[in-house]
């Protein structure tokens, strides 16, 4: 980031207003040198002092909202190449492309496909956010826009993947209000095609031969006055995308230029031209290096299940850990008659020991605690899982009521805990597990044989 | 004689042996005999590793012999000495290799003569990770053959790997015991030259496994003398032979322990720590070890019940106690002493007073334990270090509690433990066997006593304990940034935040408020590899805000790039990047020319306008963030706290619970640097602002220094 | 006005290391930019794709992968036939049935299949433990003895029992030792130095730096090989220039999502699809965050992933 915190003060009013909403003018400047406010909610900030601090602390990368309502959301306004360096902010999107091109039979059952995956993993919707509608000139303009009635219907974000001008301003006119994306600009139709958008207030996909012709046209529409921009890297092939994808990011972010800093659309599909395998193995590649929407043929709990777990993973704060919802989770067929376990709400720590703990097949209840989000021994040294913790979280989640089994497993690296847990929780027998999750297999049965 | 009449000697008449020999073999099979060791791809291996060399026949071996001529220098130096001992040996190889013509078998159960290749790859991989610990070469006659079966027995207890060479193969013979190379003792040989097959081992373990070129016999013996932990024990009469021979083992950094006073007062001349002379062959065996520095792994506690990670948190009720050790009530203690090496010895365990079972059940007794520790990398610095995890130890054994520290100790022993027979000594052992094992970086020999005299503990609680706490109190009340001439960078949250590093100096704790200078020192000396690494502070770029160039230097490299400068003690210009893992986070309050301090625990707003999970977020991830810092709770009594802006004067509000916590020592530095009494009581808490202006009011009404100091920006 | 790309060449590179002998021999390693920046310089090696079995032989193995070694009645017959399939670079053998708190087979028995398996096929190998490390220790000693003159992949070394592997792969027997550390730059680095200080060649050290399936804390896989690529490339740093290769089939095929039956999941759909993508994506994403190999199981994967290989190199 260019500006701190501190810089930003000096030129603030130092009146402690709170007319931004910032108990003090240092909250709110540290707010601003984070990019979560802009300066222009200060009343008092000099137009000289703002038009400097917006340029310095503008991101190099442009957000780009679409969708309207509750469906609006924001792509791009990356500020790092890797997310150990900070929050990558705006996530990948997902969608499916149809052509009209094809029967509609075929559309039918590509549109009635889309809304089965959706489903809920560590507090986030997953579902298909996008619906990519590619224009065929072969099948006529008439055909196309009773695609788009059909898809729009289905409520998601439409990509509208046409470059034919008319037929775009058409499109348009039936689905603007739910902001899509055009994506159709081209070196050749651009003027036209920003006029269009800009019309209807929607972003506008650019798209070229190369990343040169690419980097032409947004220069050009940037000189129009259009920032409302998306790039489009092309199916050339797939090494050209990549490079493409990479190369624009790299240079809005590390070499500061602002024409390459917008959200890219990848089409994996027509880039794995039908080979659905290396569609997903495309689909991975560019939710890691830089893709703001990538369109998929299909989209099936085969590609999505892998696909959005890592797309979790990769979108979170890295100094943030990711939290289950604390709560009983019944395993292998458990009642309430089953022996309990006990751990921590840190998902990496859920996700390894409920691995093991399915693998052992026996049938047992685990008890997650509110340990903000920490792993055992973390947690523990914060105070944030410890005897008085866990009985507490009993008692609230009243763990004896729903539960008969008195029997607690609790993880071998707070062994330290047992002798104030049985004297918190009196009639409960407390067990000391093994150290390491992968022990919990051969321990489990152990103890349950 | 001196020793080099000795040993030239000795020379002389193995190299006249080996020249005859070689000269009738030429006279009876002709140049190009073949010859060779069987089951090498090294041979000769000694003259291999040696010259780089490699003989084939017996024309070439008589090339060899002239080479090995030329180190037969004879001035009176000790290089001389050890050049005919390294001739000495490759004579004896060459002998020896005369014995394999034609394929022969010149040994026979239960020698083994010459080893091949293949065992030396087997032998080697324990030798270098240390699960055999040492190679013993004993050669000659116990005085009686219970002795020098009594000395290889110790040997093989402990994991060593041992050779025989000559008489003390028969006297193993004589008493039944089972040798080879499946229980890590063989017998070479019995002639003394066989004694070449073992050097053999440790020239090829240098080829094989120190990538030692053949020829670079610098690096040969260096690989030899640091790696191959080999020592000899020669028994019996000395010879020039045998002399010269050990010659050859000191050359390669093998110490020989004999126990013939006789010669070895004839040969007046010392070689320390190489040639050493032990008249009591039960003593070899500590004597060699300690020579050639070589450590046992303990790999087991030897106590009646179980130690375990998962006994740690158990508790001890009343009625189920056998006997209470309680500080609190009466004189108790534990303590690390730093000893000479020469003070302990190790493994001894004494218990002075009465045992567990000579109290009555249930009963409160006194009880001292000193833990005594020498080694050459210790420092008397890393006492409390150890001290500290006595806790951790004592609880792993199952039936036993241990709380609190120093002189405020209590421990319960449980009837089901005492039953097991778990007496005293055995809680010696557990401290033996846990300070020998964790810390055997640093500790060489280790002795427990244990006190329960009920006056003997009060005694030495006051006049060996308190001390000794007292002392180390004030080690710690004067160590100061500019006392010590390193500090240390802890990288042990980069997991979370990847480019934060903390420099830790003696008046600055890590941010988490886990790790003080001492710690650091004591991690790095334990792990030289681990987290913290030493920081050198020698090119001051500027002193007022305590910027030194290694410092930025070794900044730069462990974050890998990420950060270029910091100061230690600015919190505006390059402050100290913060994890995530920080007690408190101190930020600028500016109407009021101060900073506040936020701890973790607080849940409120502060004065600045942010609570502390919002400065959290904008100070955390091991960015630099002027103005913002997080750091211990103990930094906010340290005079290095902010010095570049004036100190801790700046400190205007914290939270009413830190103020509690800080208090004493907070006073006590604003007492010292600007004679201000009770300072906490001008400084803000919540109950008496959240926001700035009813702060200000506040600190005037006080008038809190910070008022009138220079702006801060 | 024309896009003017900084090129984001380094100084430094990557080590290439030689796997296996003969025609088959295999080059990991050995670029100077970050994973398939072709537009930055050539990438020296393409990444190569392995492909595993184990002594548990089909039994092991889940049903959709089965069908694909039809024929095979022992853990050879499945080595060869696994060596034929298409992509395929290097066969890994994982000695799973090892660990004492599994099957724990004997030393002696899975060192005899081993050498039956290593004379079967002329790719390059690789060789993993069953991760109980004191076993590991005695297992992947003698394995380095077993395949003496065969270059192969020894994995791993880990803190705990890094010398034991560390001298017999390293030093006694020369073939390329594996060092595994759990997702921690520093980790990774320390194993390193103490492989090399036992005198392990740093040429010879291809490492694990820790993997876990797509959603399975993975963000800690990425950002711990985009940091150990940063400081190999951008800092020079040596300790860290080893090739990384990852496992990803153990992992992949012990989550819920590649394993569940479509009878307990009607609504995922088939079982074999979703291990394959699993599998797919998984590796696709170490390897664009810098895995110089990947091994996997499913004939398919291998195929589709060794195809992204070749279209992005």
């Amino acid at each position: 980031m260019a500006l701190k915190g501190l810089d930003i003060f000096k030129l603030s009013p130092k009146k402690n207003c709170k007319e931004c909403g910032s108990p003090t003018c240092m909250a709110f400047s540290m707010k601003v040198a984070q990019g979560a406010v802009s300066v222009d909610a200060c009343p008092y900030f000099s137009e000289d002092a703002k038009a400097a601090l917006n340029e310095a602390t503008a991101p190099p990368m442009k957000t780009i909202k679409v969708g309207a309502g509750d469906k609006e959301m924001s792509l791009g306004g990356e500020t790092v190449l890797f997310r150990h360096e900070k929050t990558y902010v705006s996530k990948t999107r997902y969608a499916v492309a149809i052509c009209s091109c094809m029967d509609d039979a075929e559309i039918d059952a590509k549109l009635a496909a889309i809304p089965k995956v959706d489903y809920e993993r560590i507090g986030e919707r997953m579902f298909v956010e996008m619906i990519y509608l590619n224009y065929a000139p072969s099948a006529g303009a008439e055909k196309y826009l009773e695609v788009v009635k059909k898809a729009a219907a289905l409520d998601r974000v439409l990509v509208l993947g046409c470059t034919d001008v008319e037929v775009a301003k058409q499109a348009l006119e039936l689905v603007k209000d739910s902001k899509p994306i055009l994506n159709g600009a081209t070196p050749e139709n651009y003027a036209e095609m920003s006029a269009v958008a800009t019309a209807a207030g929607v972003a506008l996909g650019v798209r070229g031969a190369d990343i040169n012709e690419i980097y032409d046209t947004v220069a050009a529409l940037e000189k129009a006055g259009n920032k409302n921009l998306l790039i489009d890297v092309g199916v050339n092939s797939i090494k050209d995308a990549f490079a493409t994808a990479v190369q624009l990011r790299r240079a809005a972010i590390k070499d500061n230029d602002r024409t390459c800093g917008y959200p890219s659309i990848v089409r994996v599909g027509g880039l794995a031209q039908g080979d659905k395998h290396l569609q997903a193995a495309l689909a991975s590649v560019f939710t890691m290096k830089y893709g703001s929407i990538v369109v998929l043929d299909q989209m099936t709990y085969a590609e999505a299940l892998p696909l959005y777990g890592l797309r979790q993973n990769i979108f979170t704060d890295p100094q943030k850990p990711m939290k289950v919802e604390p709560g009983i989770y019944p395993l292998n067929g458990a009642d309430e008659n089953s022996i309990c376990v006990t751990t921590v709400d840190f998902a990496l720590t859920y996700f390894v020991v409920s691995g093991e703990l399915e693998r052992s097949g026996v049938p047992l209840n685990l008890i997650i605690n509110d340990a903000g989000g920490l792993s055992v021994l973390t947690s523990w040294a914060a105070g944030k899982f410890s005897a008085g913790t866990i009985s507490k979280f009993f008692a609230e989640h009243d763990i004896e009521g729903k539960l008969k089994s008195r029997k607690l497993v609790i993880p071998g690296k707070v062994a330290v805990l047992k002798g104030e847990l049985e004297a918190k929780l009196p009639g409960w027998e407390i067990i000391i597990a093994p150290n390491e999750a992968v022990q919990l297999v051969k321990f489990m049965k152990d103890l349950t044989a | 004689m001196t020793l080099f009449d000795v040993v030239f000697s000795g020379n002389d008449t193995v190299y006249g042996l080996t020249e005859n020999a070689i000269n009738d073999a030429i006279a009876q099979y002709g140049e190009d005999k073949a010859i060779a060791f069987p089951d090498t791809a090294y041979s000769l291996p000694c003259y291999y590793g040696v010259t780089g060399t490699k003989v084939g026949n017996l024309g070439e071996l008589k090339a060899a012999l002239g080479v090995v001529k030329t180190l037969m220098t004879r001035e009176k130096r000790l290089n001389d000495v050890f050049m005919s001992g390294v001739a000495t040996a490759l004579c004896a190889e060459f002998i020896e290799v005369l014995k394999y013509m034609d394929g022969a078998a010149p040994y026979e159960a239960p020698c083994y003569g010459h080893l091949g290749d293949a065992i030396i790859r087997e032998l080697g991989v324990p030798l270098v990770t240390g699960d055999i610990p040492g190679v013993a070469v004993i050669l000659g006659a116990a005085p009686t053959p219970e002795e020098g079966v009594a000395l290889v027995k110790s040997y093989q207890a402990q994991g060593i790997l041992v050779t025989l060479v000559g008489d003390i193969i028969d006297q193993c013979a004589q008493m039944g015991y089972k040798t080879g190379a499946n229980v890590r003792v063989i017998p070479l040989g019995k002639d003394v030259t066989s004694v070449i097959h073992v050097v053999s081992v440790a020239v090829r373990a240098a080829l094989i496994f120190g990538n030692i070129k053949p020829g670079d016999a610098a690096g040969l013996m260096e690989y030899t003398f640091k790696r191959v932990p080999a020592f000899v024990n020669a028994l019996g009469k000395l010879n020039p032979v045998v002399v010269a021979c050990g010659a050859g083992a000191i050359a390669l950094g093998f110490p020989v322990v004999t126990n013939d006073v006789e010669t070895a007062a004839a040969v007046n001349i010392k070689v320390p720590k190489s040639l050493i002379v032990q008249p009591d062959v039960e003593k070899f065996n500590a004597t060699s070890l300690e020579a050639r520095d070589i450590k046992i792994k303990i790999t087991k506690i030897d106590i009646p019940v179980a130690f375990a990670s998962a006994f740690e948190g158990e508790i001890i009720r009343r009625g189920d106690m056998q006997i209470e050790f309680d500080g609190s009530r009466v004189d108790c203690f534990e303590l690390v002493h730093m000893k000479e090496a020469t003070e302990i010895e190790d493994h001894k365990i004494e218990v002075i007073g009465p045992d567990i079972d000579e109290f009555p059940v249930g009963s409160k007794q006194s009880i001292a334990y000193i833990v005594e520790v020498a080694g050459k990398s210790m420092q008397s610095d890393f006492e409390p270090v150890f001290e500290r995890k006595f806790h951790s130890y004592l609880n792993c054994v199952e039936g036993m509690m241990h709380t609190g520290q120093r002189d405020m100790i209590r421990i319960r022993v449980s009837k089901d433990t005492f039953n097991a027979g778990f007496r005293l000594k055995h809680l010696g052992e557990v401290l033996y066997a846990r300070v020998k094992s964790e810390f055997a970086a640093v500790v060489d020999k280790c002795q427990v006593t244990i006190y329960t005299n009920a006056e003997e503990c009060t005694k030495l609680r006051h006049e060996v304990a308190i001390p000794a706490f007292d002392k180390r109190d004030e080690r710690l009340n004067t160590l100061t940034d500019e006392s010590v001439d390193v500090y240390y960078s802890c990288i042990m949250c980069q997991a979370f935040s990847p480019s934060h590093v903390c420099v830790v100096t003696p008046e600055r704790l890590g941010l988490c408020g886990a790790v003080s200078w001492l710690d650091a020192k004591a991690t790095n000396e334990l792990d030289p590899q681990g987290p913290c690494q030493i920081i050198t502070k020698e090119k001051v770029i500027d002193e007022r805000i305590g910027e030194y160039e290694d410092v930025n230097e070794a900044v730069r490299k462990f974050s890998q790039g990420a950060l270029d400068d910091v100061s230690l003690y600015s919190i505006i210009e390059k402050p100290m990047t913060s994890c995530g893992c920080f007690e408190c986070i101190c930020g600028i309050e500016p109407l009021s020319n101060g900073v506040c301090i936020a701890n973790r625990e607080y849940a409120g707003m502060t004065p600045i306008g942010m609570t502390f999970p919002e400065l959290a977020s904008m100070t955390g991830g091991g960015v630099q963030t002027p103005g913002f810092m997080g750091h211990g709770k103990h930094f906010i009594a340290s005079k290095k706290f902010m010095k570049a802006e004036g100190g801790i004067e700046r400190i205007v509000w914290m939270p009413k619970d830190l103020k509690e916590q800080v208090k004493d020592r907070l006073n006590a530095t604003a007492k010292e640097l600007y004679g201000i009494d009770n300072f906490t009581d001008m400084i803000g808490d919540e109950t008496v602002a959240e926001d700035p202006e009813t702060l200000l009011a506040f600190l005037q009404e006080k008038n809190h220094p910070a008022l009138s100091m220079e702006p801060m920006m | 006005m024309p896009f003017t790309a900084k090129s984001g060449k380094f100084n430094a590179k990557i080590n290439a290391v030689e796997v296996g002998t003969g025609d088959k021999k295999i080059t990991i390693g050995g670029e100077n930019v970050l994973p398939f920046y072709t537009f930055d310089d050539a990438i020296a090696n393409a990444p190569k794709v392995g492909i595993e079995i184990t002594d548990g032989g089909l039994d092991n193995e889940p049903d959709c992968i089965k069908k694909y070694y039809e024929g095979c009645t022992s853990v050879v017959d499945m080595a060869k036939k696994a060596a034929s399939f298409e992509g395929v670079d290097f066969l890994s053998i994982r000695l799973e049935g090892g660990d004492p708190n599994g099957q724990n087979k004997s030393t002696e028995e899975l060192i005899a299949l081993l050498k039956e398996v290593a004379e079967a096929v002329d790719l390059p190998l690789a060789v993993c433990g069953c991760k109980n490390v004191e076993k590991d220790a005695e297992l992947l000693d003698k394995a380095s003895q077993a395949l003496e003159g065969r270059n192969a992949m020894i994995m791993a070394a880990k803190e705990d029992n890094y010398k034991t592997i560390g001298a017999s792969a390293g030093l006694a027997y020369k073939q390329i030792v594996g060092a595994e550390s759990a997702v921690d730059i520093n980790l990774a680095k320390q194993l390193n130095v103490l492989l090399t200080q036992l005198g392990v060649n740093g040429q010879s050290v291809v490492m694990n730096v820790g993997t876990a399936t797509a959603g399975y804390g993975f963000e800690y896989v990425v950002s711990t090989m985009d940091r150990v690529k940063a400081a190999a490339l951008s800092q020079s740093d040596a300790t860290l220039q080893m090739p990384i290769v990852t496992p990803v089939a153990s992992e992949v095929w012990a989550v819920k999502e590649s394993v569940a039956s479509e009878a307990d999941m009607p609504e995922w759909g088939d079982q074999e699809e979703r291990g394959i993508d699993m599998e797919i994506e998984t590796a696709a994403a170490v390897l664009v965050s810098g895995s110089n190999a990947v091994i996997l199981r499913h004939p398919e994967s291998v195929k589709a992933i060794s195809k992204m290989i070749k279209e992005l190199v």
